[in-house]
C-alpha cells in the first residue's frame, strides 16, 4: 500500500512522526480513515480510539481532543493526549474512571459535570485501548 | 583595639563565605533545572506552532465568517494572564514582568489571572481585580491545569466578562537573554491570506467556525503551556545569571576583606615590635 507521512503532536511534544499506510481516527462525526492522497480535510477529534496501519501492522492508541488536518498531502494530528496501547496503565485508568464517576455524582454545576464526563470518556477509551495490546 | 577590628573582619569573612556557599548551591540547582526546562520548551513548541498554523489556515479562507473569537474590540476590559516565578532571587525576572504588564494595562480596566506565587502576591498586595487565584505554583502546573485555565478564559471571553486576553511571560531566548513579552491571545488576529491550494477542505464535525470554537480552549491551553515552559526556563536562566553575579561579588568582597585582615594583622605585629624596641631603648 502507498505510504504517506503523518505527524502527531501533543502539548508534551511530538509523539509520532513516520510514514504510514493508514490512519483511522474518531472525529465528532464518527470514524474517519485517511489513506495516501486524501483530499484536504479538517476535523475535530472526539475522545476515542485511533489506529495506525504501518507495514501491514496495526497499532492502537487512545486520543482525546484537538483536530486532524490534511493540507496538501500533509497529515497532522494535534491532540491533547495520544497514548499508544502499550503505554496505557489499565488499572490506573480504571481507578480514574471510578473517581470521575464519583465526581459526576457530586457535580454542582454544568462545568463540573462536563469535566467529569470528559474524564469518564477518556478513562473508558484508555481502558478499551489498553486491553487491545 | 586592633584585635577587635580583626575579629570583626574575621566574622564578616565567615558570613560572606556562608552566603557564597548558598549562592553557589543555588547556581548549581538553577543550572540543572534549566537543562530540564529547556527540554520542556523544545517539547511544547511544536504543538503551539502547528495549532496556530492550522487556525490561521482556517481563518484565512475567504468564506470564513465572524465568530466570537475574532470580533475585534477596543481592548477596554482586558484580561492579563501574568506568568511569573514562585521565588525571588532571580535578578529582575519578576519585576520586569510586572513592569511590562503595568505599562501595557495603563488606563484600562484590567483584570488579572496571576500564575506563580510572586505574581499572585504582587496582585493581591495591590488589590487588583483577580479572576482566579488558584494557580499559586507555576512549577506544578500540568497540561491539564493549563487546559482548565484555558477553558475558564474562553468561557469568560464568550460571556463578555473581558473583551481581550493577553498573556505576559518571559521568553527564553538564550542562556543570557530572557525577554518579557506580552502577547495577544484573544480576539484572534486575522493574518494575511495565505495563498493555499484554493480548494476548500472538507470539514468534519461541523463548519469551519464550529471547529475553531471547539479547538479554541485547546489552542489557548497549548499557548499557555508553551508560555509556562518558556517562563520556567527563563526563570532558571535568570537565577543562574543572578547567582553567578552574586558569587563573583562575594569572592570580590572576600578578597578585599582578606587584604584588610592581613593589613590589620601586620599593623598589630608592627605595633608590638615598635613597643618592644622602644621599651628596650628606654632601659
Amino acid at each position: 500500500m502507498k505510504k504517506f507521512h503523518i505527524e502527531i503532536v501533543t502539548p508534551d511534544g511530538l509523539c509520532y512522526d513516520d510514514d504510514v499506510e493508514s490512519l483511522l481516527i474518531r472525529t465528532d462525526d464518527g470514524d474517519v480513515e485517511i489513506l495516501a492522497g486524501h483530499t484536504d480535510l479538517l476535523a475535530s477529534i472526539d475522545t476515542g480510539r485511533a489506529r495506525i496501519l504501518k507495514d501491514g501492522k496495526s497499532v492502537f492508541a487512545s486520543v482525546s481532543g484537538g483536530f486532524l488536518s490534511v493540507t496538501g498531502g500533509k497529515v497532522r494530528v494535534c491532540s491533547i493526549t495520544f497514548e499508544f496501547a502499550d503505554e496505557i496503565d489499565v488499572n490506573r485508568a480504571k481507578r480514574a474512571k471510578e473517581r470521575a464517576e464519583i465526581a459526576l455524582k457530586a457535580a454542582k454545576d454544568e462545568r463540573d459535570e462536563r469535566i467529569a464526563k470528559a474524564k469518564i470518556a477518556r478513562a473508558t477509551s484508555r481502558i478499551h485501548v489498553g486491553n487491545m495490546k | 583595639m586592633a584585635g577587635a577590628s580583626m575579629n570583626d573582619i574575621k566574622s564578616r569573612i565567615k558570613s560572606v563565605t556562608g552566603t557564597m556557599q548558598i549562592t553557589k548551591a543555588m547556581e548549581l540547582v538553577a543550572t540543572s533545572k534549566l537543562r530540564r526546562a529547556r527540554e520542556n520548551v523544545d517539547k511544547s513548541r511544536p504543538f503551539h506552532e502547528i495549532i496556530s498554523a492550522a487556525l490561521n489556515g482556517i481563518m484565512s479562507s475567504d468564506s470564513f465568517g465572524e465568530v466570537v473569537w475574532t470580533e475585534q474590540s477596543e481592548c477596554k476590559k482586558p484580561l492579563y494572564i501574568v506568568i511569573a516565578g514562585d521565588r525571588g532571587l532571580a535578578g529582575g525576572f519578576n519585576t520586569n514582568i510586572f513592569r511590562l504588564t503595568t505599562s501595557h494595562s495603563a488606563g484600562r480596566e484590567a483584570k488579572y489571572l496571576p500564575i506563580g506565587k510572586k505574581s499572585l502576591e504582587h496582585y493581591r498586595r495591590r488589590d487588583a481585580d483577580i479572576v482566579c487565584d488558584r494557580h499559586g505554583y507555576v512549577s506544578e502546573l500540568s497540561v491539564g491545569a493549563c487546559l482548565d485555565i484555558a477553558d475558564e478564559v474562553c468561557h469568560g471571553f464568550a460571556e463578555g466578562r473581558f473583551d481581550s486576553v493577553f498573556v505576559v511571560y518571559t521568553k527564553f531566548v538564550s542562556m543570557i537573554s530572557q525577554v518579557p513579552v506580552c502577547e495577544q491571545l484573544l480576539p484572534l488576529k486575522k493574518t494575511e491570506t495565505v495563498s493555499g491550494s484554493g480548494v476548500e477542505p472538507i470539514y468534519v464535525g461541523g463548519s469551519a467556525e464550529d471547529i475553531v470554537s471547539k479547538i479554541m480552549p485547546e489552542y489557548i491551553g497549548g499557548v499557555l503551556n508553551c508560555a509556562i515552559c518558556e517562563s520556567l526556563a527563563a526563570e532558571s536562566a535568570a537565577r543562574r545569571t543572578a547567582m553567578n553575579a552574586a558569587n563573583k561579588n562575594a569572592s570580590e568582597i572576600i578578597d578585599t576583606l582578606v587584604l584588610k585582615y592581613n593589613r590589620a594583622r601586620q599593623a598589630v605585629i608592627t605595633q608590638e615590635i615598635t613597643e618592644i624596641v622602644s621599651g628596650s631603648e628606654a632601659l
